[in-house]
């Protein structure tokens, strides 16, 4: 890490140069690695936002994994056997129905945002692993309210997106299943 | 205004304070000045080098090489200080002084001035408690009553009075939580238990719940006959379909009443509306409930005609008038809220399956 | 003498003397002034002493309720436990950014005050440009986001009683978290100073690093803590979800763990003086951007700008000014600066560059996963999440290589190292990362397959540093008595390195624990029924409900028995707070050892069955024990007398003698 100076043999036979270049070397090879890791796992890791709308109207094909959000829609909450859940998640116009299995949030209600990640199974009907809620009942997504606003549902002033109100650092509270 | 006097004070001194510490290093002469310099640094570290080491921290070979180094750097930094000092630094010095006279309060008063309210003195709570309450203020006084409530959780009382206000303003699961601390607290009537399930009631939007109907049952054990009780004892039977059941309950009520009782006239409307025939009593002016209820409703309408946003709310005016067998109302609060909402289909549709579910589809 | 209006003309005057010190030290420095550069430290006091007295009156305001200051009206309430309405102060942007520079002035005033083994013209210069921040800051505040908006009429209540935010561990969190941040503007100043000054030799390296060290400290601090409470209080059994809040805090810590070990080879060799500067620069930076990330609530809403767009604006303009600024600054006088020592690619210096370069590519991947789907959100309107599996697949491998170097760094010599003779040393470290690794073989079953190389690499490095200890006091080498000697003798900063490392293995054997070999079962019990978790016997003995000062609780009434016999109770609940209706879990957990049982209530069933949700977590408290442990031995390096000393070492070349390095 030198900027001047003739090469100077060392015991170990390198020059400085040399030296520097094998720092380099290194240096590079590692950024290269990294840089290969970022590549390869963002690819892989990267779930696309989608509204109930934009499910229909894209004409999004079953197996694809996403995220999907808008509102629970009131009194489409079903309770099944063995922590069986079904409701239907709206934007408004579209709704699509979502099926999980597990222990859902704190703050799942209905007519509440949400949002859940999982695989567009059928025809307007969706197979959630993960439903997310907010830790903060003012809180509305805001992947959620954007796709209202699009719809027209969401009027600033609404009781929703407040980011000053959770704490510092209150991440979305996800409920997985097994 | 001896408080605006405490407060200019305050920022006299403060400003005064911060010339101040801008003032004082300038006021000292240079040469002490100077003494502090790096001169000094080096020599505290001279002096550390020995201490190390005698501590045996550091060699005596790093010791002396380090002695060295900051030696030369002590030559250094006095060559440099006798070079720059004098030329000009009284001049600086007054230009800074006077700089910081100026600019400082300067500054304060251009961003203070344009936002500050130095005549608005601070308004601690307590204080404005203790202060003579203003008539009609409604909201500091039940501020009061709820802060001497947080207090004092075991002030039954206190419970029971501000109950009744709750359900006025709306606020129905505070109310409900009052009654029950009431109850709790207080130990259980007839009345207590009525007050509790029927707040109960109203928070439900109207339905009687399985724990508000055995809350009016409680009451009824503990004072037979008690209207209010039996009242929504029979509204329970008919909204669980049986109107039969309700029409006997309400009848017996009536027949058992003092002839005088004011809720007799109301009772008589429910039976006719579920097709029943007039109990024998004298009839009496139909707008006569119970006042807890007639005044929750009205306050609520209130709220509404000044601001409707709340959509629940209005669907809750719309049960309560049905409740009350005041169809025309329900009909009219249906159409308010129709045009409220007119650009909201889910709205609309559930204020369509409520007509149909409350039958005042008819005109 | 509290009045609201006190605290507000306070900011203002911080405000004129930030930008007195901003202007007047370095102009005495530029000509050599010392009255002028003496101006910096009673300046800087000054400013302490006001902008402290601002937040006692803030704080005073929510204490007396004092609803006629907006901030207080907007996230108080009279009826608040006391503890809650000071950490209220700060639970809000507003007044989190006073307590800001609250610390910030506290920074620069101890510079001021135990600066004095400072060269004048270096002090006056840091404290400078910790002038500049101040002043940016306390503009940003007053222009827009003043906590000393009034009211009038004064409301008769305030709003918030959110009770989640009612948590000791979210009350003491954030100002640990902002130690960290602002400490790393100290840093941050030295380095600017040292550009401006183009002087930049060992000494001011070891000026830095106490400043770097107590930063680090705390954000660890700040950082651990946050995981703990996420992890006890959410009720979803995690402790790092690498949410974007989290990374906020991480990637200034990972850029400032960097820095620390950089300052190392400029202290002792004076070489990696340009990147140790720009390092500096970049942790600060990336601090900055932690705190307006967090604050500015662009990470939940991009919409955040466009709802209040001069706040926005002014942040950008705060991080493109000093970000940029510095960065400028650093490639115009950067290559003024001297080279120094020369080393070979096998040395200490060599393994310190590497663990720099694992260190910040790390730093980069979670820089992008996080940022990224921002960019391009704002770029083409596509909204993406980008999961834990990136951070996973990104950062995992890259703090593997860095792990192996860990153990080596200290073994090697400066200049020039010898890797198979350190190998041999380290032979007792590899035999124990190989006996680990059979050992979990053979005893655990199912897991991932790497799992037990994991918990081998965790004994590797725990051992390695003991190593590291025992070598130096030449442990069973020499007699007893001389190997006390040596311990007594060895440097504090020794010590506190080697159990920082070793904190660092015993951490990852609490996550390889909690990840690989975690056991969760979801259930729908009734009242009556067991199940067997990891070995416990767990019966449900009922629902109880429970009446709390302001909450109602379903308890969920565990017992458990372990091989029979019994173990207590666990009473997990699902608790409705009744002013606002407002659902949360309360876990329950049993410790045994370092593992713990774990169990989250759900929704309870309408035939009086409850789901339960059971975690067993193998080693988990080994997780924040780590951290403790790399506290404790950065707390050892802070106390180390040399660090304090600031005398300039001399260099190596200078002093050809001193071959074997006292560290």
């Amino acid at each position: 890490m030198s900027t001047t100076g003739t090469p100077v043999l060392s015991r170990g036979g390198m020059t400085r140069k040399q030296r520097r270049l094998t720092l380099i070397g290194i240096a590079l090879a590692v950024l290269g690695v990294a840089a290969g890791l970022v590549l390869y796992s963002l690819s892989g890791s990267i779930t696309l936002f989608q509204s109930p709308t934009d499910i229909v109207e894209k004409n999004l094909q079953p197996g694809a994994r996403m995220r999907l959000g808008g509102l629970v829609e009131a009194g489409s909450v079903r309770r099944g056997e063995n922590m069986e859940v079904s409701f239907a998640v709206t934007d408004g116009r579209t709704s699509i129905q979502v099926a999980y299995r597990g222990i859902l949030p704190d703050l799942f209600r209905e007519g509440q945002g949400v949002v859940t990640e999982g695989v567009l199974s059928g025809d307007r009907s969706f197979r959630a692993d993960t439903v997310l809620a907010r830790h903060d009942e003012n809180y509305m997504p805001k992947e959620v309210a954007d796709s209202l606003k699009r719809q027209g549902h969401w009027k600033p002033g609404d009781p929703a997106p407040n980011p000053n109100a959770a704490g510092s650092s209150t991440p979305q509270s996800p409920a997985r299943s097994p | 205004m001896e408080g605006s006097l405490t407060i200019w004070l305050a920022i006299a001194v403060m400003t005064a304070a911060a010339i101040f510490a801008v003032l004082l290093p300038l006021s000292r002469p240079v040469a002490a000045a100077e003494s502090e310099m790096d001169v000094a640094v080096y020599k505290d570290q001279l002096a550390e080098i020995g201490r190390d080491a005698d501590a045996g921290l550091i060699g005596a070979a790093e010791a002396e090489a380090a002695r060295i180094e900051v030696s030369r750097r002590l030559i250094a930094a006095s060559e440099r200080m006798a070079a720059t000092a004098g030329e000009g630094a009284a001049r600086r010095r007054r230009l800074v002084a006077v700089g910081a006279i100026v600019v400082i309060p300067a500054i304060a008063a251009v961003s203070y001035g344009t936002r500050g309210h130095p005549g608005y003195a601070g308004q601690p709570l307590a204080e404005r408690q203790r202060a003579v309450p203003v008539p009609g203020d409604m909201a500091g006084l039940m501020a009061r009553i709820e802060s001497h409530l947080a207090a004092n959780p075991g002030d039954g009382r206190g419970w029971e009075v501000v109950a009744p206000v709750y359900l006025r303003l709306g606020r129905i699961p505070d109310a409900v939580r009052a009654r029950a601390n009431a109850l709790r607290i207080l130990g259980p009537t007839a009345d207590r238990e009525a007050d509790l399930a029927e707040a109960q009631t109203l928070s439900a939007g109207g339905v009687v719940t399985a724990e508000a109907k055995a809350g009016f049952e409680r009451a009824l054990a503990l004072g037979a006959g008690h209207p209010k009780a039996g009242y929504f004892i029979g509204l329970a039977a008919e909204q669980d379909g049986k109107p039969e059941e309700a029409r006997a309950i309400w009848a017996k009520l009536v027949a058992e009443a003092p002839a005088d009782a004011p809720w007799i006239a109301m009772l008589q409307a429910e039976i006719a509306r579920l097709g029943g025939p007039a109990v024998a009593v004298a009839p009496a002016p139909a707008a006569v409930v119970a006042p807890e209820i007639r005044a929750m409703v009205d306050g609520l309408a209130a709220r509404l005609a000044s601001d409707g946003a709340d959509f629940d709310a209005w669907i809750r005016l719309v049960r309560s008038y049905a409740v009350l067998g005041e169809a025309d109302k329900a009909r009219a609060a249906v159409a308010s809220a129709r045009q409220r909402f007119a650009g909201e289909a889910d709205k609309i549709g559930r204020l369509d399956g409520l007509v149909n579910e409350l039958g005042i589809g008819g005109s | 003498m509290m009045s609201p209006e006190v605290g507000h003309f306070a900011l203002v005057l911080a405000l004129a003397l930030a930008l007195v010190q901003s202007v007047v030290p370095i102009w005495g420095a530029r000509r050599g002034d010392a009255a002028l550069m003496a101006t910096a430290s009673p300046v800087a006091l000054g400013q302490f002493a006001f902008v402290t007295l601002s937040f006692v009156v803030l704080t005073y305001a929510y204490l007396v309720s004092d609803f006629s200051v907006e901030n207080v009206f907007q996230n108080s309430h009279s009826t608040k436990p006391l503890i809650y309405k000071i950490s209220g102060v700060w639970g809000n942007h507003e007044g989190s950014m006073v307590l800001w520079v609250v610390i910030l002035t506290l920074f620069s005033a101890l510079v001021a005050v135990f600066g004095r083994n400072l060269p004048l013209t270096l002090k006056a210069n840091v404290l400078a440009v910790q002038g500049w921040i101040t002043v940016a800051f306390l503009l940003f505040i007053l222009k827009t986001s003043n906590p000393f908006a009034r009211i009038t009429p004064a409301p008769m209540e305030g709003r918030d009683l959110n009770p989640l935010l009612q948590d000791i561990g979210l009350a003491i969190h954030p100002p640990l978290l902002y130690v960290g941040y602002v400490g790393f503007s100290m840093s941050f100043a030295f380095a600017v100073a040292a550009l401006i000054d183009g002087k930049l030799d060992a000494a001011w390296a070891r000026w830095v690093r106490p400043w770097t060290l107590v930063a680090w400290i705390f954000l660890t601090a700040g950082i651990s803590m946050g995981s703990y409470w996420a992890y006890y209080e959410l009720g979803w059994g995690g402790w790092w979800f690498w949410d974007p809040v989290e990374n906020a805090s991480l990637m200034p810590w990972l850029a400032g763990t960097a820095l620390l070990h950089s300052a190392i080879v400029m202290e002792k060799r004076e070489a990696l003086k340009v990147w140790t500067v720009l390092l500096a620069i970049l942790t600060f930076s990336l601090s900055l951007l932690g705190t307006f990330l967090v604050r500015s609530g662009v990470l939940t809403s991009v919409h955040a700008f466009a709802v209040d767009p001069e706040r926005g604006v002014f942040i950008l303009a705060i991080l493109v000014v000093f970000i940029g600024g510095s960065l400028a600054l650093y490639a115009w006088r950067a290559p003024t600066l001297k080279q120094g020592g020369l080393f070979a690619p096998v040395s200490r210096e060599g393994a310190l560059v590497l663990n720099n370069l694992f260190l910040t590519a790390s730093c980069a991947a979670v820089f992008i996963g996080t940022l990224y789907p921002l960019a391009l959100e704002t770029l083409t309107g596509a909204k993406i999440s980008v999961g834990p599996p990136f951070f996973n697949w990104t950062f995992g491998p890259l703090m593997v290589p860095l792990m192996i170097a860990m153990v080596f760094g200290p073994f090697l010599a400066w200049k020039r190292g010898d890797l198979a003779a350190v190998a041999q040393r380290l032979t007792l470290a590899f035999a124990a990362a190989i006996l680990a690794t059979l050992a979990t073989y053979a005893v655990t079953t199912g897991g991932p397959v790497l799992a037990p190389l994991f918990v081998g690499l965790a004994f590797y490095v725990i051992v390695g540093a003991i190593l590291d200890i025992a070598e130096r006091i030449q442990l069973f080498r020499a007699p007893a008595a001389t190997s006390l000697a040596r311990a007594r003798g060895l440097p504090r900063a020794a010590w506190g390195a080697a159990i920082a490392h070793a904190g660092v293995g015993v951490m990852l054997l609490g996550i390889v624990g909690e990840t690989a070999y975690k056991q969760e079962t979801i259930v729908q019990m009734r009242p009556g029924e067991s199940i067997a978790v990891a070995g416990y016997d767990i019966t449900l003995q009922g629902l109880v409900p429970v009446e709390g000062p302001n909450y109602r609780d379903l308890v969920a009434r565990l017992t458990v028995r372990e091989g029979g016999v019994d173990a207590g109770t666990l009473e997990p609940a699902k608790r409705v707070y009744t002013a606002r209706a407002m659902p949360t879990t309360e876990a329950a957990l049993k410790t045994r050892g370092m593992s713990q049982l774990y169990v989250s209530p759900g929704d309870p069933g309408t035939d009086g069955s409850i789901a339960l949700r059971f975690f067993y977590k193998p080693m988990v408290l080994l997780i924040w024990i780590g951290t403790l442990v790399m506290m404790f031995g950065g707390l050892l390096s802070l106390s180390d007398r040399r660090l304090r000393v600031g005398a300039p070492k001399p260099s190596a070349r200078r002093v050809a003698a001193a071959v074997q390095p006292a560290e």
